[in-house]
């Protein structure tokens, strides 16, 4: 799958594992926001999902990061196919 | 320079700070592979290249200034020099994990803008050549103008070289300049310029305070203990009630508008060959984190702890025992009848003697937990766990401290200052101490021992009742956070955002470090406490001498501490305890471990001072007055029980008092533990006599 300009957004949650997705939008209180964008999570960065439907793993930039359900389901990505 | 310069080491959680401290300083900090094992700043001395001390400050992890959490608060506060027992670090060794250069940067960025001289140390060089990353070291020296030392801290590689670079009396600051985004720049100007003339800063310090005034929610927080002047605050709210209403995202802007000159460094001097196919941590990690595989491994992994605390503790075990009962049958021929012959066996060997038998057993935990913490198992536990401590309301990283007070209540106590939210941190204070820690052991053994005298009951029940102790324990403090959270301290569950590192071969050195440093303490803790309480408890159940002829019992009954624990004893009957139990209950309240060389005075001063050593058999020959026995397998367990929840450690409540900043949680504390641990004995102790046990 390519990026489209039509594209569908998913929460992280959601994204199958082994996937790769690109951040499009943090949602959740400006808190969060503030915080997982300083880790990385930065709009346009690519994530992969590693594992995990409770608590996610997923892999930013060469680092494992581990997600509570609900912060996940705040971050909105574009799935662009699996590596 | 004339002054010696003092450095301050910063980077992300994880990346290898303490590693270096230690390779720069020869100090021995606590190094692991999880964030988050660093809380407080310390401090060291390096003798630079022309023998002039230099002060080095290690520091907790950070991800960024705006700090989120009490660690990164230390952090934060030493390097803007808020904190009043730290001079200012004057310059300031930033380092990065090569593996992960663009999020690491961003903290060097926000540190650039402090104005201090800035060495930029790439750490796990080894690991980013594994994975296919290059750098080009010089590139970014000359991009950012600062020197950058590529280095293996843990393989002691480019120590020389940043030595070389420390030692320098001149260091260039950084001409690396980005622009601060255009709708945002006037309002950081005004608030600079408020902070130099309103709060008294130095302008580059106003400066980075300006910026992280901006990206953090919590004005109060960031301004450190002094508040911010109210001119500083009105300025900054009306420049944010204007951009709401504009629709800027003023913090989001700031934060990307970094990245962008974060991405702009690295792909100018990273290069990553093709993204490797998985690496061995993610294949271990398929199965340890796995929802059903990963229960079983923690399982196995507890398992095999206790079983090997049975089974390879007894021999060293034996032999310190016997040491003792040499020693003590030593100084009798030595010294004629008399109290102070009776002092040193009976009160020394009794009490501090029994005590060290436990080392053993000690040493073994305190391997298991290192193993644990140096492979980065830690993080794994944590995630796997976070599902659960979401239903109790907490998340899964608050399953680090309760983790680490297995070993001890203390450092768990001090490891949730990485918990974000105040009132989880506060619920995780107060559940910490459930946790059976190292101090509990000794009793746990005792008792198991008078359960199961002998060696023909099998291993496995011994193992198995110390599982359901340490169980027990722990789904205490999971339903007492539970009520905490749904009731004193409410509020949502945090989100867990934690970085898993990758495994790593467990450092020998590291983990025996950890060991002797614990056994240190515990043979340190045995030679001054427990030897003063022991000579003391010796004198008040010696004391005041019942007339010529009374057997030792009755001198016991009569002496001060049998007093005390007669006193006692119409509150503990009721959960199968008699005074002889009493005494130890009150003595322990210094720490649990006292209990078992209370029970060791007590017992070798009613024996007549026969057999010090084998308190196993004198709890054995206990009797109640009417001839009942007393160490019943039922009293054993409920005693057992008993120290389960109790909170019976003056460290761990002037820990908390340090901590929580008030005498109200501590003792808050203390009551309902010690409340629950009398009620929960009581249901134990009375539906097992009904039963018939
Ligand atoms: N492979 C490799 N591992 C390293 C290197 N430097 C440190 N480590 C390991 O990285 C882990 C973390 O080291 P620490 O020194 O505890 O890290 P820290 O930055 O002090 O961590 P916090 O105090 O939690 O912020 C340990 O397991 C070290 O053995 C290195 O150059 N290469
Ligand atoms: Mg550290």
């Amino acid at each position: 799958m390519s990026e489209s300009p039509f594209h569908h957004l998913m929460p992280l949650c959601q994204l199958p594992a082994r996937a790769t997705g690109r951040i499009c939008e943090l949602t959740g209180d400006s808190e969060f926001c503030q915080r997982i964008r300083e880790m990385g999570f930065g709009e346009s960065v690519y994530v992969t999902k590693i594992a995990g439907n409770g608590t996610i793993l997923c892999q930013l930039n060469g680092t494992r990061i581990g997600l509570s359900h609900d912060a996940a389901r705040q971050i909105l990505v574009e799935r662009v196919g699996s590596r | 320079m004339a002054k010696a310069p003092v450095y301050a080491i910063v980077g992300n959680p994880n990346c290898g700070k303490s590693t270096l401290f230690n390779a720069l300083t020869g100090l021995k900090q606590k190094v692991g592979n999880y964030p988050g094992v660093t809380v407080e700043k310390k401090t060291g001395t390096l003798y630079s290249q022309h023998g002039q001390p230099i002060t080095i400050i290690d520091l907790p992890g950070a991800y960024s200034l705006a700090a989120r959490s009490p660690d990164e608060a230390v952090t934060r506060d030493v390097l803007l020099g808020r904190r009043e027992d730290t001079a200012q670090p004057d310059r300031v060794l930033c380092i990065v994990d090569a593996t992960n250069l663009e999020r690491n940067l961003y903290l060097v960025h926000q540190v650039l803008d402090l104005g201090r001289p800035v060495i930029l140390i790439l750490n796990m060089m080894d690991l980013a050549a594994q994975a296919g990353i290059s750098i080009r070291v010089a590139r970014l020296s000359q991009m950012l103008g600062i020197p950058v030392i590529p280095c293996e801290a843990v393989n002691g590689k480019g120590i020389i070289e940043l030595k070389l670079a420390i030692s320098r009396h001149d260091l260039p600051l950084s001409r690396h300049a980005w622009d601060i985004p255009a709708p945002i720049a006037p309002a950081v100007a005004e608030l600079q310029a408020s902070l130099v003339s309103n709060g008294g800063k130095a302008p580059l310090i106003a400066r980075a305070e300006a910026l992280l005034l901006l990206t953090d929610q919590d004005s109060v927080r960031v301004a450190g203990s002094a508040p911010l002047d109210a001119k500083t605050q009105e300025i900054l709210r009306s420049w944010q009630s204007r951009w709401e209403a504009q629709g800027v995202d003023w913090a989001g802007t700031l934060v990307s508008s970094r990245y962008e000159a974060i991405g702009r460094l690295a792909s100018e001097v990273a290069q990553s060959a093709k993204p490797s196919a998985q690496t061995l941590s993610d294949r271990i990690d398929a199965v340890v984190i796995h929802p059903l595989w990963g229960w079983v491994v923690l399982a196995l992994v507890m398992t095999l702890l206790f079983f090997s605390i049975f089974k390879f503790a007894q021999a060293p075990m034996d032999w310190i025992g016997d040491g003792n009962a040499a020693l003590a049958g030593w100084i009798r021929g030595l010294m004629p009848d008399g109290d102070l012959r009776n002092l040193l066996t009976d009160g020394v060997i009794g009490g501090v003697g029994t005590i060290v038998t436990f080392l053993p057993q000690i040493l073994i935990l305190f391997f298991f937990i290192g193993l644990l913490e140096s492979t980065g198992y830690m993080a794994r536990a944590a995630f796997i766990m976070d599902r659960l401590m979401g239903h109790v309301g907490l998340n899964g990283k608050s399953f680090i401290p309760l983790l680490s007070s297995y070993a001890c209540a203390i450092p768990g106590i001090m490891a949730t200052r990485t918990i974000e939210d105040p009132k989880d941190r506060l619920v995780t204070i107060l559940v910490a101490p459930l946790m059976s820690c190292s101090a509990r052991l000794p009793v746990y053994l005792l008792m198991i021992a008078a359960l199961f005298p002998g060696p023909t009951y099998p291993i496995a029940a011994k193992v198995g009742i110390m599982v359901l102790m340490y169980a027990l324990g722990t789904i205490g403090a999971f339903g007492f956070a539970w009520l905490f959270k749904r009731t004193l301290l409410r509020g949502k569950p945090p989100l867990m955002i934690m970085e898993l590192p990758p495994y790593r071969l467990p450092r020998i050195k590291d983990v025996l470090l950890q060991m002797t440093e614990r056994a240190g303490l515990f043979l340190k803790n045995a030679g001054t406490v427990i030897l003063a309480i022991s000579i003391v408890l010796w004198l008040l159940a010696a004391y005041p001498k019942s007339p010529a002829g009374a057997t030792a019992t009755e001198q016991l009954a009569h002496s001060f501490a049998g007093r005390a624990g007669h006193l006692l004893e119409p509150v503990i009957k009721p959960i199968g305890f008699d005074w002889h139990i009493g005494i130890g209950l009150i003595s322990s309240f210094a720490a649990r471990e006292v209990f078992v060389s209370t029970m060791g005075v007590v017992f070798s001063a009613e024996s007549g001072g026969e057999d010090t050593t084998s308190l196993r058999h004198a709890l054995n020959a206990a009797r109640w007055p009417d001839g009942r026995v007393l160490f019943t397998p039922l009293v054993c367990i409920t005693l057992m029980v008993f120290y389960v929840f109790a909170m019976q450690c003056m460290s761990t409540i002037a820990v908390v008092r340090r901590e929580t900043n008030s005498w109200r949680w501590p003792l808050f504390q203390t009551a309902y533990m010690t409340g629950a641990a009398w009620i929960i004995c009581f249901i134990v102790y009375q539906s097992g006599t009904a039963l018939g046990f």
